[in-house]
């Protein structure tokens, strides 16, 4: 396993692959740090770059953006308050009160070095389980890996949003957009609706940009017109501090860093909950465990390092999902996903084994892009700070064009950017009715497997019961059922909570 | 009724219209005993359950309403008018080509989103237009090897 690593390391420091992986965690470290630019977004603007590369350019500079932007959002959390990105608001807590207390320099490098090793614990983490996890499922019959999807689908669909009915309603929508083009077994046409290109299916990726960039874009649109909130970036404080005395100081708390670096790799590991909430729930923690609960929100060194390490930690864990099972845990590995399956690779168990130079060099990428986070902060960090002023008149439009590129460099059609319309416009639409798009992207990404799985399982044995019978398969279906019974427990007591409370009180 | 119920509604009468498209497909023979509409049915069947309880969920009042506090205004107006660009701008683009298209979209849609007001908002939007196409062009057609698409009528 380590001569694999460390040929991946070797192969990944050739300028070939350096140079996206520097270019995508810099591209990163930018979107993170740019409020109101996800993790996600960045993600979605730097696809069609990769389209021509090898396959291991690209998820390389996937990578970078994935690491980059993981810890690019603590810049402005510390500096102005303003998370960067939504895994960055437990950040602000403690990050922008140190900041404030005379200490920039501290808080940032703070957050820099505690998402450095955070993330490479999740790293370690990510090297270590992926591999036998992909061989517990390389055991899995098509019944296991139907339940197993069904349960990533039943989890997202409970776990996102207010309504389960909603979650579930979303992502069984997904579901029905992968039925349409040509059945699996004999090909034959169904749901085209009369459209000819639909015969082929619809592809993921036009779906997900729209649905997800759209939703976003038009969101930001909502809130524009009257006032235009160009923040005005003061004086730029000065960031030097002695390196040793911060690593020191994560280094000094050596329980919180590996617990906070647990839960984020944890939370990882489960589809679509996301780096906020490993943040949120690692910061929480690091609150409860404290001597001096009192002292965080006023500028504690634990707050930050418990955030930030834990938002680090968690792409380790959430690659860890998408490398041993295929399953995407959330936009930016549904999209390393597509770009695997533009290079006609295919993911899931066999991965690791049968593409071991990519996935190794996925893992090496993953390490090496910590070092570059690092070097780019240390020169930059203090610079970020002036994107801010860029308007998002500017970045909306560009925004768009990419993804329009994005999805027609896909087979060089139009037909596809008539998909991403269409989906953002009913992306827009879903969310202002109130659904979750988390389930509904999960559904249309493991759709057609659902369904091969499905088919493949009855032709072997017509006994249905066998879904139950057969141990993993069944667990995983009860497991399934209690997340939505867990997810309808907790909407109850939540609601229940809400009527004791004040009228009109509802966190919103 | 409630937003819950109009999307229930919906999208109930979106998989009953499915489901009933599905019934001409072949069905299940000796060789494969899954024809190509049994799956279909089982997640039209579902997302047709789940939408007709969104809608009785909503009728019965079960969930509790809870009046959303005063938001700040939406500019829905202006969110209408942006899709009509990106509308426009993916209409026209097989015909105008990458190009032309794309620079005029830039343009429209900076100025439909904050309205310049003196000379040199103008000239920032004029720049932003000019290079994001070129940049956009440049790096995918020379570098990437992406072919954008040319105009039919412009053949540019």
């Amino acid at each position: 396993m380590y001569d694999l690593l460390f040929s991946g390391i070797a192969n990944i420091v050739q300028i070939k692959y350096l140079l996206p992986l520097f270019l995508g965690t810099f591209i990163g470290v930018l979107g993170g740090a740019l409020p109101g630019v996800t993790i996600a977004m960045t993600i979605i603007v730097v696809l069609p770059f990769t389209f021509s590369l090898d396959p291991l350019q690209g998820l390389a500079a996937m990578t970078g953006v994935y690491v980059g932007g993981s810890a690019g959002g603590l810049i402005t959390a510390c500096l102005l308050g303003i998370p960067g990105t939504p895994s960055a608001i437990a950040t602000t807590f403690d990050g922008f009160p140190m900041v404030r207390n005379g200490e920039p320099g501290r808080a940032v490098w703070l957050g820099i070095w505690a998402s450095f090793f955070g993330g490479l614990l999740g790293g370690v983490f990510l090297i270590a389980a992926t591999g036998p996890l992909a061989a517990i499922a390389l055991e899995f019959g098509p019944w296991e890996f139907f339940a197993l999807f069904v349960f990533a689908l039943s989890m997202v669909a409970g776990l996102t949003g207010g309504s389960i009915t909603k979650g579930l309603l979303s992502g069984a929508l997904g579901l029905v957009v992968t039925v349409m083009g040509s059945d699996p077994v004999m090909g034959a046409p169904r749901l085209t609706l009369g459209v000819g290109f639909l015969e082929g299916g619809i592809n993921f990726l036009p779906v997900l940009i729209g649905v997800f960039a759209f939703s976003q874009l038009m969101s930001d649109i909502e809130k524009m017109g009257d006032a235009q909130q160009g923040q005005a970036a003061g004086p730029i404080p000065k960031l030097v501090v002695s390196h040793l005395k911060i690593i020191g100081e994560i280094i000094a708390r050596p329980f919180l860093l590996l617990w906070t670096s647990f839960i984020g790799v944890l939370i990882g590991v489960l589809p679509a909950i996301g780096g906020s909430a490993a943040s949120m729930l690692a910061y929480d923690q690091a609150k409860k465990f404290s001597r001096h609960p009192e002292r965080f929100g006023t500028g504690a060194p634990e707050g930050i390092i418990a955030s930030e390490s834990s938002n680090n930690a968690n792409v380790g864990g959430s690659l860890v999902t998408i490398m041993a099972f295929g399953i995407p845990g959330d936009i930016v590995t549904a999209v390393m996903l597509g770009a695997m399956t533009i290079h006609g690779i295919q993911s899931g168990p066999l991965f690791i084994s049968q593409q071991s130079t990519l996935a190794y060099g996925i893992f090496a990428a993953y390490i090496v892009s910590h070092f570059l986070m690092v070097i780019i902060m240390a020169l930059g960090a203090r610079y970020m700070l002036r994107l801010t002023t860029v308007p998002k008149s500017v970045l909306i439009p560009v925004v768009l064009v990419l993804s329009v590129v994005g999805a027609y460099a896909l087979n060089n059609t139009m037909a596809n950017v008539y998909v991403l319309l269409v989906f953002g416009v009913l992306g827009y639409l879903l969310v202002k009715f109130g659904f979750p798009l988390a389930p509904l992207i999960l559904g249309v990404i493991l759709g057609d497997q659902i369904e091969i799985n499905l088919i493949r399982s009855i032709m072997t044995d017509n006994n249905l019961w066998l879904f139950l019978t057969r141990p993993i398969s069944g667990g995983l279906i009860v497991m399934s059922v209690a997340s939505v019974v867990f997810a309808l427990w907790q909407h109850r007591r939540h609601q229940k909570r809400n009527r004791h409370s004040t009228d009109g009180d509802a966190d919103f | 009724m409630g937003r819950d119920g109009i999307a229930g509604l919906v999208c109930l009468v979106t998989s009953l219209a499915l489901f009933a498209a599905t019934i001409g497909l072949p069905e299940a023979s000796l060789l494969v005993p899954v024809g190509p509409g049994f799956y279909p049915r089982i997640i039209l069947g579902i997302t047709a359950a789940l939408s007709a309880a969104l809608v009785i969920i909503d009728f019965t009042g079960r969930a509790t309403r809870l009046e959303a506090p005063a938001a700040a205004p939406k500019n829905y107006r202006l969110v209408l008018v942006s899709f009509a660009i990106v509308g426009v701008y993916v209409a026209l683009l097989p015909w105008l080509g990458f190009r032309i298209a794309t620079l005029v979209f830039v343009l429209v849609m900076q100025v439909a989103l904050e309205p310049p007001r003196s000379r040199n908002s103008w000239l920032r939007v004029l720049i932003v237009a000019v290079v994001t196409t070129l940049i956009t062009y440049f790096v995918f057609e020379r570098y990437l090897s992406v072919l954008l698409p040319r105009g039919r009528w412009t053949d540019f």
